[in-house]
């Protein structure tokens, strides 16, 4: 398991923060995803078996919104 | 030649329809997106197939259908 974190642009409401957690959250490989709208950033804990940082980073940007992986 | 693709989009704030702009808006294909989040409306000027935008569309994790061309 590894936690990491990225950056999310785009995000105006909190129905931004649920759509992007539920959709993410069902992704293999994604065991928990924490959105927060403040600071603009998500952090997720991943088995890096099955989904590494990268793709768990681009997934998010594949929605709309722009994402950045931090660490 | 382009076209000009009509969706319904279940948009609820500008950052649905940011999303909507941005995940058409790689394709190179697209031209032109406008979003209308009270009309819950997305009009696509592509060259692309409908099917091939409404999935691209629906890749934002919000309900959307296609309604015609405009
Ligand atoms: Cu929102
Ligand atoms: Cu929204």
């Amino acid at each position: 398991e590894l936690e990491v974190t990225v950056s999310v642009e785009g995000m105006t409401c909190m129905s931004c923060v649920r759509n992007i957690e539920s959709t993410i959250s069902k992704k293999p490989g994604v065991k928990s995803i924490t959105v927060s709208l403040e600071k603009k950033m998500a952090t997720l804990i991943i088995d890096p078996a099955q989904i590494s940082p990268e793709d768990a980073a681009e997934a998010i940007d594949d929605m709309g919104f722009t994402a950045k992986l931090l660490s | 030649m382009a076209s000009v693709y009509e969706f319904q989009m279940a948009m609820t704030c500008e950052g649905c329809a940011g999303a909507a702009k941005r995940v058409l808006g790689k394709l190179p294909e697209v031209s032109n997106v406008e979003t209308s989040v009270e009309q819950q409306r997305v009009l696509v000027t592509s060259t692309l197939s409908p099917d091939r935008l409404l999935e691209t569309l629906q890749k934002t994790g919000k309900e959307c259908s296609y309604i015609g061309v405009k």
